[in-house]
């Protein structure tokens, strides 16, 4: 029963050209699947054709990779895309549920802004919960691609805050 | 004021189970969970679901503080902490009152007043409530021989400053008393620093038996009857049972009148659980301790009372009082549940986490099952092993014993080992179906057998 990796990934290809296809076919202009085969393995998938407007919610804002290939009035061509950020390799997640503030203290400035160059251990912003400031560090030494998240933003375990990388 | 949206702060079936009773009343709902469990039963049923943290329970289940900002964040106005966890930590119950979040179980000094063995005893003893006999230091063997007299053999003797069994002993004779003495002593001395030992009565044969009661914080309380959880390995229960059918009538209800006595004292606001010592050859009970949550085998008292004490809790905490008397409760049959653990009880009760492959539970008359798990369901490696309860309700023991043993032979389950078999055994065994088991029965006498049977 079980497949090989090789199996699931061409499995997992046909399914998001098939998705691809449905949303062609219907007029979308979105279309999200989330498969859960077990814990810690899983698929999700958001198809979506290019629009000029972005998404309001900013953890969903896509990676615009190669733009060249569908402008929204080239017709019916489904650019497939794993938008989540959560899986971007660069992605620093939070340990845990609280307020994400991107300041030590309100109207005092971030600890990090965009293009910023980050050390290992450096604070890149805090979680708060119940009066707790969790200092959250850089995994690593690099550039602060995005930032994912506003100031005072709710977020739960695991949301993607920033790209670091 | 009635509650309105209510944080449930557990997993598991209780989670399911405290979310059924929610919904039943109107309330919405807000699951806080680890990320191993964003794909249960709960997290479906609940109407949001909130992920604290990792799987590891100290940093989603056990942090009070991830979980009073949760419940702050998506508006909730009670928060509900199942049994385990945080359920009795006066930590979770102080904050919810800081934040004005109404806490469904008792005030936090309750809960630490009660949760120390010293002053526990000392409340009980101040609502005329028994505890195991016994005596203060004594300091001489023949202040331990006088003692042992005014108790009656056989008799304990156990180090004033600290447990293990070390400077422990049990005497039968005063033979046995002059013998151990000394080298009690010299243990207690070489082990905590301090000689002193002090005497309880020893209770050879001891059933386990627990009071469920209700209290409206206001010295308003009512009882459901009593369990009795006789069948224990390592202290941990895995049958239960209501009513507590081998204690006779008479000493039944002085014992529930006396729960109701010591949580009235204690002016004790909801669910909670009074267990008891049943000294069978004396006909006799002690107070042992308070356990101020809901507890595992509620659904037995609910099956014969036909409260809804999830519900209940859910009343008192929003304000609404007990809504009951005493005399509105009425008792109606036997109820007995196993509890369904993924162990294998063949091979010392090794966790055996997985994924269930198949799961086709019995249906019936009088049949109740809680549960979270289902076809395809994880069992994780990070919490308790069980993954239900079932629970046969009929007219009398018997009848409620025979549907159980009907209900585990036609439940299908594949993927993971249960301790079902043992349960099965267990239940049709003649000493269990005589009701004459002790505390120490399942490990002296039962798993040997079953070992045996094997």
């Amino acid at each position: 029963m079980t497949k090989t990796p090789t199996d699931r990934h061409s499995d997992d290809v046909a399914f998001i050209e098939a998705l691809a296809g449905i949303l062609a076919r219907n007029d979308l202009t979105e279309l999200a699947v989330r498969r859960t085969w077990g814990e810690d393995d899983s698929l999700d998938v958001r198809v979506a054709r290019h629009t000029t407007v972005a998404p309001a919610a900013p953890v969903v804002q896509a990676v615009a990779a190669a733009p060249a290939t569908a402008a929204a009035s080239a017709g019916p061509v489904a650019a497939p895309a794993v938008e989540d950020p959560a899986q971007h390799p660069g992605a620093v997640t939070s340990p845990m549920v609280g307020t994400a503030y991107l300041a030590p203290e309100p109207g005092a400035t971030p600890f990090v802004s965009v293009g910023a160059t980050v050390a290992e251990g450096q604070t890149l912003l805090i979680i708060e919960a119940m009066k707790t400031m969790n200092q959250i560090p850089s995994p690593r030494a690099g550039v602060v691609r995005r930032i994912l998240i506003e100031d005072g933003t709710p977020v739960e375990y695991g949301a993607p805050l920033m790209i670091v990388e | 004021m009635a509650i309105r949206r209510l944080f449930v702060a557990n997993r598991g079936e209780i989670a399911v189970r405290i979310i059924r009773a929610a919904q039943a009343r109107g309330i919405a709902t807000v699951l806080g969970v680890s990320a191993a469990d964003r794909e249960t039963l709960g997290a479906e049923m609940a109407d949001r679901t909130v992920v604290l943290g990792p799987a590891a329970a100290a940093k989603s289940y056990l942090d009070e503080r991830l979980i009073v900002h949760a419940a702050k964040a998506t508006g909730c106005d009670a928060l509900h902490p199942g049994y385990g966890f945080l359920s009795e930590k006066p930590a979770l119950a102080a904050l919810c009152e800081e934040e004005g979040i109404a806490f469904v179980g008792p005030r936090p000094d309750t809960i630490a007043r009660l949760g120390d063995k010293m002053s526990a005893r000392a409340l009980a003893q101040a609502a005329g409530v028994p505890c195991v006999p016994g005596t203060d230091h004594i300091a001489s063997l023949a202040e331990a021989r006088a003692a042992a007299e005014r108790l009656g053999y056989p008799v304990v003797m156990k180090a004033s400053a600290g447990g293990g069994g070390r400077g422990m002993f049990r005497a039968d004779t005063p033979a046995d008393l002059a013998a151990g003495f000394d080298r009690a002593s010299r243990e207690a001395e070489g082990a905590f620093g301090d000689p002193r030992l002090y005497m309880e009565r020893f209770v050879t044969a001891a059933r386990h038996v627990e009071v469920q009661i209700l209290g409206d914080g206001q010295g308003g309380v009512v009882h459901f009857g009593a369990r009795d959880c006789s069948v224990q390995r390592r202290y941990q229960k895995l049958i239960e049972e209501a009513p507590a059918a081998a204690m006779p009538a008479p000493l039944r209800a002085a014992m529930q009148e006396a729960a109701v006595r010591l949580c009235a004292h204690a002016h004790y606001r909801a669910a909670g659980t009074v267990e008891f010592l049943y000294d069978v050859a004396r006909g006799a009970f002690y107070f042992i301790e308070v356990n101020s949550r809901i507890q595992v085998e509620h659904p037995v008292s609910e099956a014969i009372t036909g409260a809804d004490l999830i519900g209940l809790q859910l009343a008192v905490a929003g304000g609404e009082g007990l809504g009951l008397a005493q005399e509105d409760v009425r008792f109606d049959g036997h109820a007995i549940e196993v509890r369904i653990n993924a162990e294998d009880p063949r091979a010392d009760f090794a966790p055996a986490p997985g994924r269930i492959t198949r799961w086709e539970p019995p249906a019936g008359p009088g049949l109740r099952l809680d549960t979270h798990a289902r076809a395809g369901y994880l069992v994780p490696p990070f919490y308790d092993s069980m993954i239900g309860k079932l629970i046969a309700h009929g007219p009398t023991r018997a009848s409620a014993i025979d549907r159980l043993v009907a209900a585990i032979d036609a439940f299908v389950i594949e993927g993971v080992r249960t301790t079902l078999p043992l349960a099965r055994f267990i239940l049709t065994h003649p000493d269990f179906r005589a009701d004459r088991i002790t505390t120490r029965w399942l490990e002296e006498t039962g798993l040997p057998a079953f070992a045996a049977a094997a």
